[in-house]
């Protein structure tokens, strides 16, 4: 079915582009300022850019300014600026490893190499509405935070280190398989640049991921758990913290840009073990005699986005465990359904004019309708 | 602090090279930074070849086993490209910084000359130490998150 572009109402939307304005300061309140937005909403600038695929915290936080805290609008006001930047260089490949970190568990191990750090969370909070906030000043923000630095003692400071990874536990003892075979498709896609076609390569699946909408992402990562895929995975590690970011310049030299803060998850699972079952079956062998393993699922996303990054790592081993009963194993389902801009661009295109196509579709309803009406009545009984 | 403290110590840096002069640079205070290239613009002649101009990065990186490489998104940077007495410094740095990657191209510049200014390394020094007893704090405010999980039937 075709479309009919259609015109007019230039007034109106002008005018609606300003009252929705009007709305948002009509309270008279003080304009919230940037550096608060920036320091006091972390965690939603941090899913703005993440899902915006843009790290830019003062950008996020003007965008989460601008469209009244809507964070589908954040991401896809985020998207629509990167347009506009040239983009002039690739990093180096950003190594995790050497995260400074602020938050580190595992829910394999109860005892990791440098321990498990719970870091900053609200997961072990009553999640309580806190009237006091209502209360605080600026003077009572200080005196918090002179309480908070007070328990540090000079003295005693240890030095900044990076941790071992927990899946090396697995790797030493044999217990977790790559699953990349030889032959996989390992090119590494621009899924900005390149329209993706399926099946898509693993590079292509993980930057869409990286980029997917979390609520969307946390379906599909909910649905494998519930028996819709292969299981429930098990946190290998999950890890929130900053990583160096590098790029050569135009001297051809190896240039420091700062540290950008992600969320890193390794899920770990039983799925290697089925899947290994299954190529030796495939390949005539028995399928007993297989050596059991472990899978790893893969999640890294902008900020700290944990609930992102746990879903993504969950939805990467069910994508690599094809299963006709299993959305969140079908590539095309998952990626075209978890992109957040097309998702919310293509949802809302049903608010604008489709007066000429919805004619055609009632015309045929009432032909139908009509050619009933005209046809002799049956005779019954 | 439960559990105890098991982890790796990160060597400091011995000699500063490129690199950890854009560490400093970077992770420094805005203002001592743009207090610092007033006083080097006073003295020798700067002359701006591209002005601060943001623009983006793509992030190169890779999972943690199969190590395949993909995008995990951009990064918004500025980029600045000065002459300092006929040497040129590039500036670089995450964010829209133009004061910042301005003088990080002038620093840069200076840096390549057979003799650097005396200022320009002492404050290279001292803003290492600013930086390095800030991070110490930040992390181990974080390390007193450690925690020692027990199981029940260990009480």
């Amino acid at each position: 079915m075709g479309y009919v572009a259609v015109k007019g109402g230039q007034d109106a939307i002008a005018n609606a582009n300003e009252l929705v304005e009007y709305y948002r300061l009509k309270g008279r309140t003080e304009p919230v300022r940037l550096d608060q937005v920036k320091t006091q909403f972390r965690l939603a600038i941090d899913r703005a850019m993440g899902e915006g695929s843009l790290y830019a915290p003062e950008h996020a936080a003007l965008a989460l300014i601008q469209v009244e805290g809507d964070s589908f609008e954040a991401a896809f006001h985020l998207r629509a600026y990167r347009t506009t930047l040239e983009r002039r260089y690739y990093s180096e490949v950003m190594n995790t490893r050497e995260m400074i970190v602020e938050r580190r568990i595992s829910s394999t191990f109860r005892e990791i190499p440098g321990g498990q750090i719970l870091g900053p969370t609200r997961d072990y909070s009553m999640r309580l509405l806190e009237p006091a906030l209502l209360q605080q000043s600026l003077g009572s923000i200080d005196t918090f935070l002179e309480k908070v630095q007070g328990y540090l003692e000079p003295e005693k400071l240890h030095g900044i280190t990076t941790f071992g990874k927990v899946i090396d536990l697995f790797q030493a003892e044999g217990i977790i398989t790559r699953e990349t075979q030889e032959g996989d498709n390992r090119r590494v896609v621009d899924v900005t640049r390149e329209a993706i076609k399926f099946p898509a390569p693993r590079s292509a699946v993980l930057q869409m991921l990286a980029r997917a909408e979390t609520g969307g992402l946390m379906c599909m990562g909910y649905s494998t758990m519930r028996g819709f895929a292969v299981g429930h995975g098990t946190i290998g590690e999950l890890r929130v913290g900053r990583v160096p970011l590098r790029v050569v310049d135009a001297r051809g030299r190896r240039r420091y840009l700062g540290r950008i803060k992600v969320t890193e998850c390794e899920m770990v699972g039983g799925a290697a073990k089925r899947r290994a079952a299954k190529r030796g079956e495939k390949n005539g062998r028995s399928s007993s005699k297989e050596r059991p393993t472990l899978s790893v699922g893969y999640g890294l996303c902008f900020g700290q986005n944990e609930t992102k990054a746990i879903c993504m790592g969950m939805v990467d081993t069910a994508l690599r465990s094809p299963d006709p009963l299993s959305p969140a194993s079908s590539q095309e389902f998952v990626l075209h359904h978890t992109e957040c801009v097309e998702g919310y661009g293509f949802t809302n295109h049903l608010k604008l004019p489709h007066y000429v196509t919805f004619q055609s579709e009632l015309d045929n309803i009432r032909r139908v309708v009509k050619a009933g009406e005209q046809k002799p009545q049956a005779v019954t009984g | 602090m439960p559990g105890g403290y098991t982890g790796t110590s990160r060597t400091r840096f011995m000699t500063p090279t490129q690199y950890d002069n854009d560490y400093v640079l970077c992770e420094c205070d805005l203002e001592p930074l743009v207090s610092l290239v007033s006083e080097l613009e006073k003295t020798h002649g700067v002359s701006i070849v591209k002005k601060p101009t943001v623009c983006s990065t793509m992030i190169r990186t890779e999972d943690s086993l199969e190590k395949q490489e993909f995008f995990l998104g951009e990064a918004l940077i500025t980029e600045c490209e000065v002459a300092v007495d006929n040497t040129a410094g590039y500036g670089l740095c995450l964010g829209e910084e133009p004061q910042r990657s301005y003088s990080i191209a002038v620093i840069d510049a200076l840096l390549h000359r057979e003799a650097t200014p005396r200022e320009v390394l002492r404050f290279l020094d001292r803003q290492r130490d600013v930086i390095d007893e800030r991070e110490r704090r930040e992390f181990n405010l974080i390390l007193r998150t450690q925690v020692d999980i027990k199981l029940m039937e260990e009480e």
